[in-house]
């Protein structure tokens, strides 16, 4: 019997060939909503660096890494959806009946959530690289940076699986897509800490993705510093732990019990 | 494949049970059978009746409540690895991922069922070949027809070359040409050794194809058998006479001593036979000796329809269950009337 590292890459291979095929869903999603924002707000909202206490001239160059962050957060769903597509139609049936092991299934999904962030990220990264972002802290940055941001997009995601399985609605993690609004205005992405108002300061240290943004932050345009990077980690890996417990408990619910 | 087996069969029933809760509906209700080596077992059924539920429980995907199964040896409950292993199955709808081509889907097949690149890939060249799939192999499913569909489902089912088959409906949707095609591959694959299970709502395809027929009613088996067994025991042949005189109906009524003696719309006299074949000579001596001028004359033999109306009250696809019985049912055959679908 094939290994799970063996199964995951053979139905992986089949995840990324689907997201050829299907284009604008599996690798437009993740990054048209940053994109049009990061070029929106940096035009049009320049002059909030003007607030007493910015610490950077250029609003884009601020926005930038949170925005790249947020690549995890705006296609989400699509693997979660496709997931129970297969169990909708009968096509999960068949590749358990082929062996597959559970697993294997649910990792080769959650990988490809994973994989369709890189060319969202790369290419928001060019933009703001072409809006006067300073990279600071160099390639070494760039690439913790991309660590981070495949972890997130994976522990994020891990969310929607928990979601998908549990309510087994195709349609369930596109209606909670939008959760990445309010989380985008409940952390520092827009604006530093202390312009925030007391109580959405509050709010923003329960918010897991104000630690990604912050780190995002400290791995770009600097000054780089262990503590926020480690924070970051610590949170999506928490994150992703607890979503990945739970989606395999909803998984195996939702393939036995009918 | 494995020709020379240590199991007495393929596959195993014994007072399987499955009670859905919390609703506490009864989907089967012991229920016992086996299949042996080299046999095509069909289930046949109403929508509903029960057959899905066999499946699913037989190929590990649906628990039992009761009862226990075995197929190639192993328990179905202890070791569900196993019997996977030992299996094809291609489930009702014949699931496909839109977005892969038909090569694609045997060659994941392949891989998953370990085979290496190599030999997934001339495995599914091969199979692609014997279901007649070549020339449409790197199309994506989603411009299949539905009759490539169901072949592309049953080869997927066929790549690990299992010694038992389970095919859910394979044929519905399927026009006649096709299904025909399925029938021959299903035939060949059962001259392999290979045992095939087949759920069906066609009481045609149970009577040409399989070897013995069980029918399903409301999650019980109330018949097993051969096809011809089953015509035997609950079929009832018919005569069809075409006669001048105007009261030739009553006469022959009263010299048959047959009950149900009826004209049909296009002016045929359709009259059931009560002892089946064997009382055909003599009650055609009879007519023609002393009944009413026979201009022609037809036998008609049982089908298994009438089988399955003597046995579940109405016919596969009705609805709902006006007690007909088997004569009258052969009546209505003769006239055309058809009660069911898979004539």
């Amino acid at each position: 019997m094939t290994g799970t590292a063996a199964q995951v890459r053979f139905l992986l291979v089949r995840n990324l060939r689907e997201g050829v095929r299907n284009p604008v869903l599996a690798y437009g999603l993740p990054v048209v909503i940053p994109l049009a924002m990061l070029v929106l707000v940096a035009t049009t909202l320049s002059r909030v660096t003007d607030l007493p206490g910015f610490p950077t001239d250029n609003y884009a160059e601020w926005m930038a890494p949170a925005i790249i962050m947020l690549s995890a957060m705006t296609g989400v769903g699509y693997a979660a959806t496709s997931l129970v597509v297969d169990i909708q139609s009968g096509f999960l049936d068949r590749l358990r009946l082929l062996d597959a092991k559970p697993s294997a299934l649910l990792l080769s999904r959650l990988l490809f959530d994973v994989v369709r962030v890189l060319p969202a990220g790369a290419a928001l990264l060019v933009v703001a690289v072409l809006l006067g972002t300073d990279l600071k802290e160099g390639v070494l940055g760039i690439v913790v940076l991309f660590l981070l941001l495949f972890l997130w997009a994976a522990a994020y995601g891990g969310l929607y699986f928990v979601i998908a399985l549990t309510t087994r609605n195709a349609q369930a993690p596109l209606a909670l897509a939008p959760l990445f609004l309010p989380l985008q205005f409940l952390s520092t992405q827009f604006v530093p800490r202390t312009i925030l108002p007391g109580w959405v300061q509050g709010v923003s240290a329960w918010n897991p993705f104000t630690y990604m943004v912050d780190a995002a932050r400290a791995l770009t345009t600097g000054p780089l510093t262990l503590a926020p990077v480690a924070k970051a980690v610590a949170v999506a890996l928490g994150l992703l732990v607890v979503t990945q417990v739970a989606s395999r408990w909803a998984f195996d619910r939702a393939v036995d019990s009918h | 494949m494995t020709l020379t087996t240590p199991f007495d069969a393929a596959i195993e029933v014994h007072e399987l049970a499955k009670r859905y809760e919390p609703a506490g509906v009864d989907a089967l209700v012991d229920v016992s059978f086996s299949v042996g080596h080299g046999e095509i077992f069909g289930l046949l059924g109403r929508n509903g009746a029960g057959k899905s539920t066999t499946v699913r429980i037989l190929t590990t995907l649906l628990r039992p409540s009761g009862g226990s199964a075995k197929v190639q040896g192993m328990d179905i409950v202890a070791d569900p690895g196993g019997v996977r292993r030992a299996l094809g199955v291609a489930l009702q709808g014949a699931a496909l991922d839109e977005l892969m081509t038909g090569r694609e889907h045997l060659v994941l097949a392949g891989r998953l069922v370990s085979l290496d690149a190599g030999a997934a890939r001339s495995r599914a060249a091969e199979l692609l070949d014997t279901f007649g799939l070549s020339g449409a192999a790197d199309r994506i499913a989603a411009r299949y027809s539905g009759g490539m569909r169901r072949r592309l489902d049953v080869a997927m089912a066929m790549v690990r070359d299992p010694p038992v088959l389970f095919l859910d409906e394979p044929t519905t949707g399927l026009d006649p040409q096709s299904r025909r095609a399925l029938w021959d591959l299903i035939r060949r694959y059962r001259q392999q050794g290979a045992a095939v299970f087949l759920t069906t709502q066609y009481l045609a395809e149970a009577d040409e194809l399989a070897d013995r027929v069980a029918i399903v009613h409301e999650g019980r088996i109330v018949a097993l058998g051969t096809p011809a067994d089953l015509k035997d025991r609950f079929g009832a042949t018919t005569i069809r006479l075409r006669c001048p005189a105007p009261d030739a109906e009553a006469q022959i009524q009263a010299l048959a001593g047959a009950d149900a003696a009826q004209r049909d719309d296009a002016g045929w006299i359709v009259l059931a036979v009560g002892g089946g074949e064997a009382a055909v000579p003599d009650l055609v001596g009879r007519l023609t000796a002393s009944g009413p001028a026979i201009e022609r004359l037809a036998v008609v033999p049982p089908t298994l329809e009438d089988v399955f109306v003597t046995l579940t009250g109405t016919g596969v696809e009705a609805g709902s269950g006006s007690a007909d019985d088997t004569s009258l049912s052969a009546v209505r055959r003769g006239m055309g009337v058809s009660t069911g679908g898979g004539r």
